[in-house]
């Protein structure tokens, strides 16, 4: 007997001795964690032993999916991985729209699949209700990731759930990633390398199980209220045409984006749909198809200097099927150029220029990494290969670093942001280090009044005395307006750990529609656990605090999450609401004010002995 | 009797399956897509929506339809 949304099982694969056993879900733990991120999180902390090196057969890759997924809720999809990651060497998180393999795997049957040890062949995880295999991958490996999606689906038909990586993570780049069904990525941080340590080159599932709810009525009368509300959303039909280019014209024209548009696709459940398959409409490059997770996406070699949108494409189109990070990917070839201009790598070490805009240049060094060639062997080990080797002169050429990683937002990023918000800020505090979705909050935009930031606290399930901290002075009218990034992006963390709880998607286009007491009221009619907003909210808690342990366990302190010194130079960050050039004081500040917000000390951001008792944290 | 067709619009088709997550709760009282009566698949570019044999135009997957796929047309003879 199972409660309603969860599938009901945990699969545990042992890839060493080729094992595979089934246990049933724990409801009481599935209660206390929620699900989907929560549970994961819960049984990466209880199966990865301290200090396990990332790449070695003892890190399990700990997947999930949330007890929403696979329900007719909006864009319920989300599969989360939680692991040691060999770049940032920290217990975190990958998450992605799950697409298809979200629901499938909870209609085959399961909530969550522990991957352990390691195939002494390539190998792929076959998944097809109670038929589960550890398959020969030898046809497989060597193949780029849509190549490979392309050979499961053509054995398996469709719809297939697949998790595939490419050759970058096959030959353990430090900044390869894994693919859902070719459109989500679970990057930034180096899993694809995990999968590839473990010569596993995929996860196929299917499923016809079928997900119930438990409170069909109260779920009815809840769904149908919600959707009515999305249906007469006036930009809605916006989105659905445009996607993420409706917030980010600036970076994709609207003509040239309706002129590529081939298809808007969507994850499993969602009335949007943020992905894009868009063709080359003319140039060198005319007819290639691409399938992405956002057309924005492809545009990121543009933001690096390229001049042809067709070539950034194109390039994109290698990256992804070789599974490279992009973001780290130009990060480090910059690194590279830099070293090179000031001799630092000699010439005769590069059997290729690097010319950062060009598309042959940057296509020749993605294979050279991604086959570990020449100095491609270095650079595939990411910043911290490159420092290793080039010492520390290197280091005054190295863009800032967030946990040996190379931030997405912020002075010299691919983003060049500069206004200090949440997201900002999250690419530190997150155990993960920088990512795309890092504690958004409206600091997203530049300039938004604070008036607007009281309702978008409500809608997170924030209580009315942290709304007083986040925006002290808020109400008086002797007192000027502050806000509080740290304490913000604590409430930022929860909302997002929230969504990844249940399984809703964490991109603003549908989360804003969400709010915290309509989570734990879906989560209830769904599961039947009663749940109210407090309760949701200490159990979300419990998650994260959990997740912050598990860092804590492997070492991580104050330092590890210092702000790097580039973001201060000129031109650095301006604090969000002042626009004065922000200061490793403030800063710091920011952080403890964090820490605090959470109820970890803080000096070390160690969660306290009293806080961690009332999670129920504590062993006795 | 329904007094409609269902029109099929696959070049606005998203892939969402929210018609067969539909289809097969209204059927069975599980999300299942499995089990549905519409069958939808997008491959790139491309994309095929089928009905099984079992469909007696409900039109239930076309009220979940949020991106006009779906369609419901009044039929001549009722207009």
């Amino acid at each position: 007997m199972t409660a309603g949304g969860f599938a009901g099982s945990v699969l545990y694969v042992d890839l060493t001795h080729g094992e595979i056993r089934k246990e049933p879900l724990d409801l009481a733990l599935a209660e206390k964690f929620i699900g989907g991120f929560g549970l994961t999180v819960k049984l990466a902390f209880d199966t990865i032993k301290p200090g396990t090196d990332a790449l070695s057969p003892d890190n399990p890759i700990v997947l999930g999916v949330g007890p929403l997924v696979g329900t007719s809720l909006p864009s319920t999809s989300r599969v989360y991985v939680v692991t040691k990651l060999p770049t940032s060497e920290t217990i975190g998180w990958c998450g992605g729209g799950g697409v298809n393999f979200g629901y499938l795997l909870k209609n085959a049957g399961y909530d969550h699949v522990v991957i352990e040890g390691r195939a002494d062949r390539p190998v792929y995880l076959k998944i097809i209700d109670d038929e589960v295999e550890i398959c020969e991958a030898g046809f497989l490996w060597g193949h780029g990731v849509e190549q490979t999606c392309e050979a499961l689906w053509k054995e398996f038909g469709r719809p297939t759930g697949v998790i595939s990586i490419g050759q970058a993570g096959e030959n353990l780049v430090l900044f390869s990633m894994a693919f859902i069904d070719r459109l989500s990525t679970l990057g930034r941080g180096g899993f694809g390398a995990v999968m590839g340590s473990k010569n596993l080159k995929g996860i196929v599932v299917k499923g016809s199980r079928g997900i119930k709810v438990a409170d069909r009525k109260r779920y009815e009368s809840l769904s149908q209220a919600f959707l009515q509300t999305i249906r007469d959303y006036p930009y809605l039909k916006e989105w659905q045409d445009l996607g993420l280019v409706k917030v980010f014209p600036m970076m994709v024209p609207k003509e040239t984006y309706k002129r590529m548009k081939k298809r808007r696709v969507a994850c499993v459940s969602c009335p949007i749909g943020c992905k894009d398959v868009v063709e080359i409409p003319d140039g060198d490059f005319q007819g290639l198809l691409k399938c992405t997770s956002s057309v924005i996406n492809l545009y990121t070699p543009v933001t690096y200097g390229f001049k042809d949108y067709r070539e950034s494409i194109k390039c994109m189109a290698t990256l992804d099927e070789f599974g490279l990070d992009m973001f780290e990917f130009f990060g480090v070839m910059g690194l590279a150029k830099a070293l090179v201009d000031h001799g630092l790598i000699s010439k005769d070490r590069l059997d290729a220029e690097i010319i950062i805009d060009s598309l042959q240049s940057m296509e020749t060094w993605a294979r050279k990494i991604c086959y570990r060639e020449g100095l491609g062997h270095t650079l595939a080990d990411g910043f911290k290969g490159i420092l290793m080797e080039f010492g520390e002169q290197a280091k005054t050429y190295a863009p800032a670093l967030v946990k040996g990683m190379h931030p997405y937002a912020g002075p010299g990023a691919a983003f060049s942001w500069d206004l200090f918000g949440t997201m900002e800020l999250g690419q530190a505090l997150d155990p993960r280090g920088p990512h795309v979705g890092s504690g958004g909050s409206p600091t997203y935009f530049a300039k938004r009044p604070l008036e607007i930031f009281p309702r978008h606290l409500k809608r997170m399930g924030a209580p009315k005395e942290a709304i007083e901290r986040v925006l002290p002075g808020l109400e008086s009218p002797d007192q000027e307006g502050e806000l509080k990034v740290g304490r913000l992006l604590r409430y930022s963390h929860r909302w997002f750990s929230t969504l990844g709880c249940l399984g809703i998607c964490a991109r603003a286009a549908i989360n804003r529609f969400y709010n915290a007491s309509l989570c734990a009221e879906f989560y209830q009619a769904v599961t039947g656990i009663k749940t109210d907003l407090p309760e949701l909210r200490k159990r979300v808690d419990r998650v994260w605090t959990l997740l912050r342990m598990a860092n804590v366990r492997e070492g991580l302190d104050r330092k590890a999450e210092a702000l790097p010194e580039k973001w201060f130079e000129v031109p650095g960050f301006k604090d969000y609401l002042t626009e004065k050039p922000l200061n490793r004081q403030d800063s710091e500040r920011m952080i403890e004010d964090y820490y605090e917000e959470w109820g970890w000390d803080r000096k070390t951001g160690v969660p306290t002995a009293h806080v961690l008792k009332e999670l129920g944290l504590t062993k006795d | 009797m329904v007094n409609y067709d269902i029109q099929v619009y696959t070049e606005v088709c998203t892939g969402c399956l929210r018609c067969q997550l539909a289809c097969s709760d209204f059927c069975t009282k599980a999300f299942n897509p499995s089990t549905a009566r519409i069958r939808v698949i997008v491959s790139g570019a491309d994309c095929s929506i089928l009905f099984t044999e079992e469909c007696n135009e409900c039109g239930v997957c076309v009220d979940h339809c949020f991106h006009g796929a779906l369609q419901k047309m009044k039929r001549e003879a009722d207009k």
